[in-house]
């Protein structure tokens, strides 16, 4: 509902919307901004002239045909199974967590984690890169041995977004896992 | 007991002037075999030598070859760091299995890890911080 001026790791604006459908029950939507048009343009129009230059030397059309199809085909990839649209966490207590993202195209991947599966929700502080960031993340346990993490699974890793997007969702998500595991 | 220390010694001064020493007259002679013609030193008698050509190609050989390991050595610590997704990045085999009995009364409490969700409770929940 509201909607402060968040950012993810790289400084660009995402928002975020917090809903509440119970007492027991949360979903937490981080959306990323949509593809821009201007970059879309300057994309598809540096590798045209690219292929015009190619072609003006080398007066093989296939040049100009190939580079149309790399931009059509790429563009059709980039949408479908790079660019995400939003990530959402949807917390249910005592049934579990269902973690979705969903594509540009419309395409969404969903995964539920039940609540006997659920060790904690935490933010911790990881290596990326060049850089040392902080992530939402759920660590799992194996039935058998309630005490040992047996996996992790990070959370919200398309958009990244920074400590205070992460320490809303942290707490909102505490309150309800502490009432409900 | 002699205890190591890397503190500067006299015999740690002579070898290191020895080294000196050796690796400029090395040099002299890598000079001298790069610079003078072959058919003076097949006059003298010392035919079995490298070509000319190593004398270029040893040394660029040996710059091109840091500068890669260089890049390489920021690659492979790129590549071993672990990933998001791995338990690597919360606990490992030792605070695994470090004990958890409680402190005797008055005492010091028992150096040990911390698990992350307690951290988290400290960090986040607390108004202080």
């Amino acid at each position: 509902m509201e909607d402060e001026a968040f950012t993810d790791i790289s400084g660009k604006p995402i928002s975020l919307d917090c809903q509440s459908h119970s007492s027991f029950c949360r979903e937490f939507i981080i959306s990323s901004p949509k593809v821009s048009m201007g970059k879309v343009m300057v994309y598809t129009c540096s590798v045209w002239l690219l292929a015009y230059a190619v072609f003006c030397f080398t007066q093989n059309t296939a040049v100009l045909s190939g580079a149309i199809l790399v931009t059509l085909v790429g563009m059709m990839l980039h949408i479908h199974f790079v660019k995400v649209d939003h990530e959402s966490l949807l917390v249910i207590g005592s049934l579990g967590i269902q973690v979705s993202s969903s594509y540009a195209s419309g395409c969404e991947i969903t995964t539920f984690i039940e609540m006997s599966k659920i060790k904690d929700i935490v933010i911790n502080e990881a290596i990326y890169m060049h850089q040392i960031i902080y992530y939402l993340c759920v660590l799992l346990k194996d039935p058998s041995e309630p005490d040992a993490v047996s996996s992790v699974v990070p959370l919200f890793q398309s958009s990244k977004p920074r400590l205070n997007c992460l320490v809303k969702v942290y707490k909102s998500c505490q309150e309800i896992l502490s009432k409900c595991q | 007991m002699v205890e190591n220390s890397p503190s500067p010694l006299p015999e740690r001064a002579i070898y290191g002037f020895v080294l000196f020493l050796g690796s400029q007259f090395g040099f002299f002679l890598y000079c001298l075999w790069a610079f003078v013609p072959e058919d003076w030193l097949h006059s003298i008698g010392l035919t079995y030598w490298p070509q000319k050509y190593w004398a270029l190609a040893m040394p660029i050989y040996l710059l091109v070859a840091i500068t890669v390991c260089f890049i390489l050595l920021f690659g492979v610590n790129m590549s071993n760091t672990a990933p998001l997704d791995s338990v690597d990045n919360i606990t490992d085999v030792y605070a695994q299995g470090q004990s958890t009995e409680s402190c005797r009364n008055g005492g010091i409490p028992r150096l040990k890890d911390v698990s992350i969700s307690e951290v988290n409770k400290m960090f986040y929940f607390s108004p202080s911080m």
